[in-house]
């Protein structure tokens, strides 16, 4: 069974979901949705005054993290209703407060700031009921400590589709420095020319500008621009495809993955014993061409340390020569020189026969 | 003085993770509640609560909003806008709405429906949470004399029970109280309250009626807290002593770092510099450990408890099982006795009024062989 903290952050991110699909920042739109899913219910049901409060402060904690960094101005507008449509439909009095942490205060503040700046009026009204009302607790950190120390630590899993895009480079770098950069560049130029000019009998000035700084600088920044795009594009596509509820993702991955247990199991019982280790090959290359190879399923196969000694080491063209020739000679000598090769495809295949065990369970 | 300054770098002052979720850096307690303030209009963390039309009007001419988009803004904005229900029919908010499609609800409604399946509906820890939850929300001193100011600060801090039964090491019995700011760790001492103070050391079957007179806090009143390298000893009576003195010459003697001294009554809150969520230490009766863990600390709130002298609050109590008496089997056991003749067992527990029956005639005079102890239980605070 799943946390309670799971299922609140499912819903939460469910109804930011849909909120961010209609790509807009209104409170009719957002009050719309809640009432579609008929979120004030989920405070019914918790008889215990204290079970109330309990989860009451579970709920406020998980939808605090969506009004603040790193996620989309969007997401943040839509964290911002959350909280006050939750603050404002508890079901108890004096309702539990939305902790905000003195380091997160500063984002706050700066969103209410673009709000203005963007004239989002019903955002900046909001933000003031909600300071209005008191609902906030001006706390040293959002949660309670208490040197719980995990094991395991989970990572706190961020809502990847929330999450603004990095823009810092577009921003950095922009037409106006592009153009300073250049001045720079021609005046340092002409300054090391006529220096060099003056006094003649200096050797050769060392160079250390590129030439073409300012056009390479951009190249770069319009191609990460558009790799950027790209993916945001290829992203949509994968969500649009998968479907929106978690459910069904999970629910495709057990499919995904009981295929191809199916797949394996079945391979391996028709063949005949002796057999076996052959059959199980074709099935290994089947797989890899298959797309459950995405699923992270087979391991990654890492080059022999032959291999990677070979290409590791760059031994001059004589000594590699007189290196080979000598381990040739050697060999030569050696009696038993041609079984060399068995006892390596012997272990291929008994190494294949484990991955394909293991693969199996 | 002891008690570290503030120091003068702000930015040391705004708390932040040493270990994410587990604790923060150090930070001066008053530092950290002036950088607040210093963020903070008067009238956000004030405890009056500004009525609605004044409200509408400051906003209305902060931005500059003519009444036609207000009025628009309040309708949309309203509470109505956000009700799930029909608005003539109140629906019943302690049961979960049939047929949920959130997730959290279908969860909870499983639960219900397996709670309805249990013979008992209401166990008595639900009851006794409640009842201590009622005892601290939102009460209004009648005098002004009493209320606590604005901007206070509130800490609350959590005094683990010694770890002295194996259980005790998984599940982490421990006390919550409510502490402001303005409070000395002294007034924290005196707030917890741990049995080891009410222990009675000697044997009593002689003179029982004089035993209550000897408990161990009269007679050893020393302790001390540990908070970041300072051991804050309780000196307020002459027959105090430093008993941290003797790990500070140990601590000096195997190259440890050197710790300091200062006395606990001349320290408040506010001027300690701590991590919250992180274990420290209040020892008492030489030998009596305590962890103490402030969990957190943010300024005072309307909805708070707002009289002064209802602090230090106590908001969490473990409940620990008490030992019972060994002749009615109703009342938790005071008296120890042992090589007693009357006794089923040897050791055996009695209640007062038991012992007192079983061992003394009607003079009070002691009947028999036997040496008696007094016991405190465990759970005799619950």
């Amino acid at each position: 069974m799943d946390t309670p903290q799971k299922l609140v952050k499912t819903d939460c991110e469910e109804i930011l979901h849909r909120f961010q699909q209609q790509e807009s920042v209104r409170f009719e739109i957002f009050s719309k949705i809640w009432r579609e899913m008929k979120f004030s219910e989920i405070f019914y049901g918790l008889p215990a005054q204290h079970e109330k409060r309990k989860f009451s402060r579970l709920i406020l904690d998980t939808a605090c993290s969506y009004l603040l960094p790193p996620y989309s101005f969007q997401i943040r507008v839509g964290g911002l209703y959350l909280l006050y449509s939750l603050y404002r439909c508890q079901t108890f009095s004096p309702p539990e407060q939305i902790r905000v942490a003195l380091k997160d205060w500063e984002y706050v503040e700066k969103f209410e700031k673009d709000a203005l700046e963007a004239k989002h009026l019903d955002v900046v009204y909001i933000l003031h009921q909600l300071m209005c009302f008191k609902a906030f607790h001006f706390t040293a950190m959002p949660t309670l400590l208490t040197f719980q120390k995990k094991r395991q630590k989970e990572k706190p899993r961020l809502c990847e589709g929330f999450i603004e895009r990095a823009s810092r480079p577009q921003e950095l770098i922009n037409i106006e420095l592009l153009e300073e950069l250049s001045n720079i560049h021609d005046i340092y130029g002409k300054l090391k020319t006529s220096a060099s000019l003056m006094s003649e009998d200096a050797p050769t000035p060392v160079n250390l500008t590129h030439k073409d700084l300012i056009p390479k600088l951009r190249s770069t920044v319009v191609d990460f621009y558009t790799w950027q795009q790209k993916r945001i594009e290829s992203d949509e596509e994968d969500y649009s495809g998968e479907g929106t509820s978690s459910q069904q993702e999970s629910s495709k991955r057990a499919e995904k993955l009981a295929a191809i247990k199916s797949r394996a199991f079945g391979q391996a019982t028709e063949a005949a014993k002796s057999r076996r280790h052959r059959q199980v090959e074709v099935d290994l290359t089947s797989n890899q061409a298959g797309p459950s190879n995405s699923s992270g399923h087979t391991r990654l196969s890492k080059p022999s340390l032959k291999v990677r000694t070979n290409e590791n080491l760059h031994i001059s063209s004589d000594l590699w020569k007189e290196a080979t020739a000598t381990t040739k000679i050697s060999r030569l000598t050696a009696l038993d020189f041609v079984p060399e090769e068995k006892p390596k495809k012997n272990y291929r295949k008994s190494n294949k026969k484990v991955k394909t065990a293991k693969e199996s369970t | 003085m002891a008690a570290s300054k503030p120091s003068a770098d702000a930015s040391s002052n705004i708390p932040d993770y040493e270990y994410a979720e587990v604790n923060t850096k150090p930070f001066h307690i008053g530092s950290f509640r002036n950088e607040w303030l210093k963020r903070l209009k008067p009238g956000d963390f004030s405890f009056q609560l500004e009525d609605e039309e004044t409200f509408d009007a400051n906003f209305a001419r902060e931005l500059r909003v003519d009444a036609e988009t207000m009025a628009e803004i309040k309708s949309i904005c309203s509470l109505d806008s956000l009700r799930c229900h029909p608005e003539d029919q109140q629906p019943d908010t302690n049961v979960v709405p049939d047929d949920p499609t959130l997730k959290t609800l279908i969860q909870r409604k499983k639960r219900q429906d397996y709670r309805a399946t249990l013979k008992t509906p209401k166990n008595r820890h639900d009851l006794f949470t409640d009842e201590l939850e009622r005892a601290a929300i939102g009460k209004n001193p009648e005098t002004v004399t009493n209320m606590i100011a604005e901007g206070e600060l509130l800490l609350t801090v959590n005094v683990y029970y010694p770890p002295v039964v194996e259980k005790f090491q998984y599940v982490r019995p421990h006390m919550t109280l409510l502490m402001t700011g303005s409070h000395s760790l002294a007034e924290l001492r005196d707030a917890i309250c741990c049995v080891s103070d009410l222990q009675v050391c000697g044997e009593f079957s002689n003179t029982p009626d004089i035993a209550p007179d000897f408990i161990s806090k009269d007679h050893f009143k020393s302790a001390f807290f540990f908070f970041e390298g300072i051991f804050y000893n309780d000196m307020r009576y002459p027959e105090c002593q430093d008993i941290s003195m003797t790990t500070i010459e140990w601590a000096k003697t195997h190259n440890f770092p050197t710790f300091s001294q200062a006395k606990m009554e001349d320290t408040r809150f506010a001027d300690l510099k701590v991590k919250v969520g992180f274990p420290y230490l209040y020892c008492h009766q030489g030998d009596c450990e305590h962890l103490v863990i402030i969990t957190d600390i943010r300024l005072m709130h309307t909805s708070d408890c707002l009289d002064k002298r209802l602090y230090p609050l106590l908001t969490h109590k473990h409940r620990v099982l008490t030992k019972k008496c060994a002749v009615c089997h109703v009342y938790i056991g005071r008296w120890f006795t042992t090589n007693d003749q009357f006794a089923p067992s040897n050791p055996c527990l009695f209640c007062d009024k038991c012992f007192r029956l079983l061992h003394y005639d009607a003079q009070g005079k002691k009947l028999g062989d036997f040496l008696a102890y007094p016991y405190v239980d465990r759970g005799a605070f619950n």
